[in-house]
């Protein structure tokens, strides 16, 4: 029996805009489970960006409850989600967002520092980390402005992982990569999650989507299907062409 | 020009909050500059106009000789002189005396006029401004117009040491001798009372003597011939007098003062407003360095885009100028009143073009010169290398605090990055701060030694005072000092006279003479060098002296009453009250030259004594040998409240603007970083940073440049402030100011400058609440 990290019931978000009400998603019940690989598909506008704020504390839903670790987060204040997020939660933006005004090592202890006091132990674990993603102490040392995109994506992952997050949040990850790169930091967030880290993320890129041990497919604010595919094996024909049917009954 | 004016529409639409802070800071400064040039320019010469409408004397000579010889040798000299241009000889009285005025007493050499010949003089005749329907009574100068002397108000007035009391009928104006500050100051009755006083005797019948000369800048020279004339032909006869010079200055005093801060205040918010649009412009450039690559694409020229931001900061200044200066004709009607207390010279407020349109024309050709100097990087640049570059946030050079290895807590050593990397933030914060602890130590210098006590200021403008001064005749002298020092409630009794004198070769100086200086309570009137001690020594003027080149240890010559002798100087003097034409004689000093007629002594009362009380005793005691008795203290109090609550109204008023420059200046650059950094807020939130953290971190990155220049700036403005002080007041006779720097005070008042700063930093940073993470969230 899988341990459940986050769940949701009647999880719902409503928008406003130009006076007209946009229920983006609708009464979700949903449970994120520990080392599992989450993939969230579906088309644009089906509400994967704000289901991922929801669940990572960005963002308040309008309806239901999401807890985790027996606390109800939705009902937190901001800097309670704030508390919330830097403890248990990494993220993975698409743009990247290193913050340019510091070093890439400086970008990765401003986070580590917010939860980790000990700073000898957490250099030790940035610089792994480092390793583990193939980024060098000189290129620890430049600004993001001086690195190239996988370079970035590679040193958020390691600021994601900086404070051994219970899940990393990946917001289209390789949406901003060159196909090369892109694979790269796929492998790296894989490998990261063979060794149980717990991962959420949203991709409506097919090959993106391969890496998920489970897939959830979301269309007009529900989540229409899901698809176990158990963990990732790299060149595993029989989990691509589970994926593809899947997504093809899903109408994808 | 069309299309430049759409985009300094559009660049206003984007920036409405900072747009306004620019406006509040020019507006302020506009105002600020537009009060002073009218106070400088033309409040200035009100005195010069008042003098010529009224036909006043350049040189005004009162004799205690009503007599026709007296007469017919004045005209004769007069005539003589090819400087005089016309002359009026009129009957008077004359005595020294007081009345009561502002909760004490003022006293001073009185004219006393009948009201016809007041008004009919052919020079310097009175000019009546305001009166009720009494009949009989007192005219006073408008000056003293205040609670206890309004119209049908009985006064009090001693005449010598007699006490007369009159209906106050109304109100003149007298350019030469309307204020105790005039050396002379006239009083009018009315027919009536004027003999019922000539018959009592109280006052000698005398003349009053006012003369026009050809060149107003000969009148100190004059006044000297004049006096020194009479004296010799006149030995006996006792002669008050001033001149042009004399008055014009001191009469304005409290305008030379407020004009000053004024000044001062106005050029250092417009310092603050122009630093202010500079890094406005800068950041504009930085923030907008794509889009300002597209316009020169789509064929923009880079003097359009420049055209745009000066329309845009110089239409701004226009308006915000014209408003200010506008604005400043309501707080005029405050000042004027203020002035006039102690100008004592009615100023009638009305648009006045040429400080109008030079305030215009100064700040927005500062801002004009600021916005071409700051923008002349869209000039250089070309599009591609503008569209290539985009938003350059960061100076790459150097890693600022790096945290891996600074020991700082985390809020610190974040906040210390953005410091290190916002120069021109710290530039702003800097000057503001600097400007800012200027006037902290300044008010806190006026709050010490005119608000809270008035006795450093009146050591260093008025020179010695005690609570009694006693003039005696010298026949009485020895009688009256030996009966004064075994008197229990004298504390302390010390000859203190003066007596005019004149340098050879230089100008006529009011001599002070003392048996003992040591024993003066003001021992600070001689910062170099020290008191005379022996009879061939004399200490002079700062002022003077630094005129004439004289250094300690120099010799003049001096001469009164027909003898001259040389003397050495031995220390220089400094008391605003001849404007920096005094000295100093022993008594055996002054005896070389002449004898005094009667004898001025000062006198320490123990505290409980009641010094009205006591002059009463010793008026009784001594009879006529007493010539005139003088509450100092209540004299004192008297003209000092006057510049007391002028400091109070402008402490009060450089501090209200202070915090709104503050305010506006902070707000700018909050709203600045906000901008700039929306991006690194949103990143730091997600990554888990309290609103309460980040807007910790904005205020502390503020607080470097603010705690080194507010520390550096009261540190050095303590040190400074005297020094800056005698500058601003070297004009009347101060050449080393010698006020108590309130050390306590200034600290304390710098470490609550840098937390104010710091809590509005807060409050504005509060808008970081509204930044949110998700917004940095994309790929719907």
């Amino acid at each position: 029996m899988k341990k459940v990290l986050l769940k949701t019931e009647g999880l719902s978000k409503s928008f406003s805009s130009g006076g007209i009400l946009q229920h983006v998603l609708k009464n979700i019940d949903l449970e994120l489970y520990e080392g599992d690989f989450t993939v969230i598909m579906g088309a644009s506008g089906a509400g994967k960006s704000t289901l991922l704020y929801a669940l990572s504390g960005m963002d308040t839903p309008s309806l239901g409850t999401i807890t985790s670790g027996g606390e109800v987060i939705s009902d937190f204040s901001q800097d309670a989600l704030a508390v919330f997020r830097r403890r248990r939660c990494g993220f993975v933006f698409q743009q990247i967002y290193l913050v340019d005004g510091m070093s890439v090592m400086d970008n990765v202890l401003a986070a580590g520092l917010l939860v980790n006091k000990d700073k000898k132990a957490l250099l030790a674990r940035a610089r792994k980390l480092f390793a583990d993603v193939g980024l060098s102490e000189e290129t620890q040392r430049k600004f993001p402005s001086q690195i190239s995109g996988g370079e970035a994506q590679r040193a958020g992952i390691v600021r994601a992982l900086i404070n051994s997050p219970a899940i990393v949040f990946a917001d289209e990850p390789t949406g901003a990569l060159n196909s090369r790169t892109g694979l790269d930091v796929l492998d790296t967030l894989s490998r990261f999650n063979e060794q149980g880290q717990s991962v959420v993320m949203v991709t409506h890129d097919m090959r993106s989507a391969r890496r998920g041990s489970r897939i959830l497919y979301l269309k007009d604010g529900v989540i229409l299907g899901e698809c176990n595919l158990g963990k990732y094996v790299h060149g595993d024909k029989a989990r691509h062409e589970k994926l593809s049917a899947f997504l093809t009954e899903m109408g994808w | 020009m069309g299309k430049s004016f759409l985009l300094a529409r559009s660049n206003l639409r984007r920036a409405k909050g900072q747009t306004t802070a620019i406006l509040v800071l020019i507006f302020l400064a506009a105002s600020m500059l537009n009060l002073w040039l009218m106070l400088s320019v033309d409040y200035r010469q009100n005195f010069d106009r008042c003098h010529d409408r009224l036909n006043a004397g350049h040189v005004t000579l009162v004799v205690d000789d009503g007599g026709r010889g007296m007469r017919d040798f004045l005209a004769q000299t007069l005539l003589k002189d090819g400087r005089t241009e016309a002359f009026s000889l009129d009957d008077c009285m004359h005595m020294a005396g007081s009345f009561p005025y502002n909760g004490g007493e003022i006293h001073l050499e009185m004219a006393i006029l009948e009201k016809e010949e007041a008004i009919s003089s052919q020079v310097g005749g009175a000019e009546i401004i305001e009166e009720g329907a009494y009949q009989s009574g007192i005219y006073m100068p408008v000056l003293y117009r205040s609670d206890e002397i309004e119209i049908g108000k009985t006064l009090e007035v001693l005449i010598g040491s007699n006490k007369m009391r009159y209906t106050v009928c109304g109100f003149f104006n007298s350019v030469m001798t309307g204020s105790h500050n005039c050396g002379v100051c006239e009083i009018i009755l009315t027919e009536d009372k004027y003999y019922e006083l000539k018959k009592t005797g109280y006052a000698p019948q005398s003349t009053i003597c006012s003369v026009r000369l050809g060149d107003k800048a000969e009148s100190e020279d004059f006044e000297t011939m004049l006096k020194n004339a009479v004296s010799y032909q006149y030995p006996g006869v006792r002669a008050v007098s001033n001149s042009y010079v004399l008055v014009s200055q001191s009469r304005y005093i409290s305008q030379m003062i407020c004009s000053g801060v004024i000044s001062a205040m106005a050029f250092f918010i417009l310092l603050i407003a122009l630093v202010v649009i500079a890094s406005n412009i800068a950041n504009y450039i930085q923030e907008n360095m794509k889009s300002l690559g597209a316009l020169k694409a789509m064929g923009y020229t880079g003097s359009q885009l420049i055209l745009s931001l000066l329309l845009q900061f110089g239409g701004l200044s226009l308006i915000a100028a014209a408003a200010g200066a506008g604005v400043s004709y309501g707080l005029f009607p405050f000042i004027n009143t203020m002035m006039i207390s102690q100008t004592g010279i009615p100023y009638e407020i009305r648009f006045l073009p040429f400080p109008f349109f030079a305030s215009l024309a100064i700040l927005c050709g500062a801002v004009v010169f600021v916005v071409v100097l700051s923008s002349r990087r869209i000039k250089k640049t070309e599009p591609i290398t503008a569209l290539r570059q985009g938003i350059l946030t960061h100076n790459f050079k150097r890693n600022h605090v790096p945290l891996e290895k600074t020991r700082a807590p985390l809020a610190l050593a974040l906040a210390l990055k953005t410091t290190l990397s916002g120069m021109k933030q710290n530039v702003i914060l800097s000057v503001t701060m600097l400007v800012l602890s200027l006037i902290v130590v300044f008010s806190g210098l006026m709050i010490r030694n005119m608000i809270v006590d008035l006795t450093p200021f009146l050591n260093l403008i008025v020179g010695e005072t005690a609570d009694s001064c006693i003039n005696v005749s010298a026949e009485t002298e020895n009688l009256f000092s030996e009966e004064m020092q075994s008197d229990s409630r004298v504390e302390k009794i010390y000859l203190y006279n003066s007596a005019e004198v004149r340098h050879v070769g230089g100008i006529g100086l009011m001599a002070t003479i003392s048996d003992d200086f040591s024993k003066a309570n003001n021992q600070s009137i001689v910062f170099e060098g020290r008191f005379p001690k022996f009879d061939n020594e004399i200490a002079v003027a700062a002022k003077y002296a630094k005129e004439r080149g004289f250094e300690i240890g120099s010799e003049i010559t001096v001469t009164a009453d027909g003898k001259q002798a040389p003397y050495l100087i031995t220390g220089f003097t400094q008391t605003s009250n001849n404007l920096g034409k005094d000295c100093l004689l022993t008594r055996e000093g002054y005896e070389r030259l002449g004898r005094l007629k009667n004898a001025s002594y000062y006198l320490n009362l123990t505290e409980d004594s009641d010094i009205d009380a006591f002059h009463v005793e010793v008026k009784e005691q001594f009879g006529t040998a007493v010539n005139t008795v003088v509450n100092v203290k209540a004299t004192v109090e008297a003209a000092g409240s006057v510049y007391v609550s002028l400091m109070q109204a402008l402490v009060a008023v450089i501090l209200v603007l202070s915090v709104i420059v503050v305010l506006f200046v902070l707000y700018l650059l909050v709203r600045t970083m906000l901008g700039k950094k929306k991006r690194d807020y949103g990143i730091l939130k997600s990554l888990g940073y309290t609103t309460g953290q980040l807007i910790l971190q904005t205020s502390l990155s503020f607080m470097p440049a603010v705690v080194l220049s507010t520390a550096f700036g009261v540190a050095v403005c303590s040190l400074m402030i005297n020094p800056l002080t005698a500058l601003f007041l070297g004009s009347i006779g101060i050449v080393k100011c010698t006020f108590i720097v309130p050390a306590g005070f200034n600290v304390i008042a710098g470490i609550a400058l840098i937390l104010s700063v710091f809590a509005i930093a807060c409050v504005l940073s509060l808008k970081i609440r509204k930044i949110s993470p998700k917004e940095l969230l994309t790929g719907e």
